[in-house]
């Protein structure tokens, strides 16, 4: 049996209605990946463009707060969006995110952006301000699940204590992460009780992955932050935009805790010369600050008496820093050492497959093969 | 019942710089000094206590950048 579809008749706005209400129950958002051609952007507000490939082009419609950055003619870009038949104007896809793809996009998009934000003056060396050395409270944004927060958080353990640490959770990479991390730096600088410095951390990755950092609203937000900025994203050798744009940079996740705040064994080491210093300005002023000779002997002898009973007191003190700093007290915190032939291992390149290893625990060793 | 905030770090070696620079002039008493050498002596001391206890305090913020 054969049926025929009896057509139906619509006015131009019906018919626009009807199409709208199908694309948006079949094709609620797609992803279409091509080339730029046709860009443009109107009353610095409304982009326009087409993507094609060597049979079609179909055209996208956005506002600028969608765009990574500059674009030219010729990149390969991935948008999501949703498709709607305007009206007036047509068939387009209503933008919701731009993703660059590939990587000659990528480095190209880089260097668009990194001149046009140098030509602003955002990277300038004379807007770079100092941290506060060691601050006390700090915010952190990155993702609690990275790599990247585990090194960080433990390397700033290791050097330093009561840091009064707020972690904004975001996502570090895809489609969300730009404007998440926007957002925070945000809430940071809105807040009533703004921390003293904002850092801003994401291991190592592709240069697909690290795209979050090159976009022109992190790197703006970075920038314009009232609270200085610490960013250290990626490998040494990756530079992002964000880290140019931000008050100082590191190298590393484990690097920028190392900038951050000093290794209280060093600072320890330093107090103890700080100590002797006192003692010694102290007897210096005793000794000729008095013309009065008895009063001289008198306050001499009171300086030193002062100065020998802490000193006593010290060295009690001094023994109960040790013992809070002895590595026993480590491997009780549940931390290991592991060593190979009596030579401690420190780096994975020194354990090969095979190898027999004694890992010292607080209570004793045990002897573990590597695989 | 509410606590005294603790000092922190930056306070206690802002306070000692001071003294150790007050310390310095040629000016300063002797009771001074002897008063600057003792309150320096408590200051470092607190800072040692700070810097091999003190743990750093992560918080969580419960706002979603969504």
């Amino acid at each position: 049996m054969i049926t025929t579809v009896q057509p139906i008749q619509l006015s131009p706005s019906d018919f626009v209605a009807l199409v709208n209400q199908t694309l948006e129950f079949a094709y609620p958002s797609v992803i279409i990946e091509g080339e730029i051609n046709n860009f443009r952007v109107s009353k610095n507000r409304w982009v326009y463009f087409d993507l094609k490939d060597d049979i079609a082009s179909v055209k996208f419609f956005g506002t600028v707060y969608n765009l990574p950055g500059p674009l030219e003619e010729g990149m390969v870009l991935r948008v999501t969006g949703t498709p709607r038949l305007h009206p007036l104007y047509g068939f387009s896809v209503t933008i919701q995110s731009i993703a660059l793809s590939g990587e000659g996009t990528i480095k190209k998009a880089f260097e668009l952006l990194l001149k046009k934000l140098t030509s602003e003056g955002l990277f300038e060396p004379a807007r770079k301000r100092l941290l506060p050395y060691p601050p006390a409270r700090i915010g952190l944004i990155t993702s609690s699940e990275s790599a990247a927060y585990a090194d960080f958080v433990k390397i700033l353990a290791a050097r330093w204590g009561g840091l009064q640490i707020e972690l904004a959770d975001v996502q570090v990479q895809g489609e969300p992460a730009a404007g998440q991390i926007v957002r925070a730096i945000e809430h940071f600088n809105a807040s009533g009780e703004p921390p003293e410095v904002l850092i801003i951390i994401r291991g190592g990755g592709s240069a697909d992955d690290l795209q979050t950092f090159n976009t022109e609203a992190v790197t703006r937000a970075v920038a314009v932050s009232r609270i200085p900025t610490l960013v250290a994203i990626g490998h040494e050798i990756d530079t992002s935009l964000a880290e140019l744009a931000a008050d100082v940079r590191g190298s590393t996740p484990s690097n920028a805790a190392e900038l951050l705040v000093p290794d209280r064994l060093q600072i320890i080491g330093v107090l103890q010369a700080v100590r002797d210093d006192f003692g010694r300005l102290l007897l210096q002023t005793v000794v000729s600050g008095k013309k009065d000779l008895s009063l001289q002997a008198e306050s001499l002898s009171q300086a030193v008496e002062r100065i020998l009973s802490y000193q006593k007191e010290e060295i009690a003190h001094a023994k109960n820093i040790l013992g809070l700093l002895n590595p026993q007290n480590v491997l009780k915190r549940g931390y290991a050492v592991v060593k190979k032939g009596g030579v401690v291992v420190r780096k994975k390149s020194q354990a090969k497959t095979g190898d027999s290893l004694e890992v010292l625990l607080s209570d004793g060793t045990v002897k573990a093969e590597v695989q | 019942m509410t606590k005294e905030p603790q000092p922190t770090y930056q306070e206690l070696k802002t306070e000692l710089d001071k003294l150790l620079d007050e310390l310095q002039s040629d000016d300063i008493s002797v009771e001074d000094a002897m008063k600057h050498y003792e309150r320096g002596m408590e200051l470092i001391k607190e800072l040692e206590k700070h810097l091999s206890n003190a743990e750093n305090k992560i918080t969580k913020l419960k706002a979603k950048f969504d």
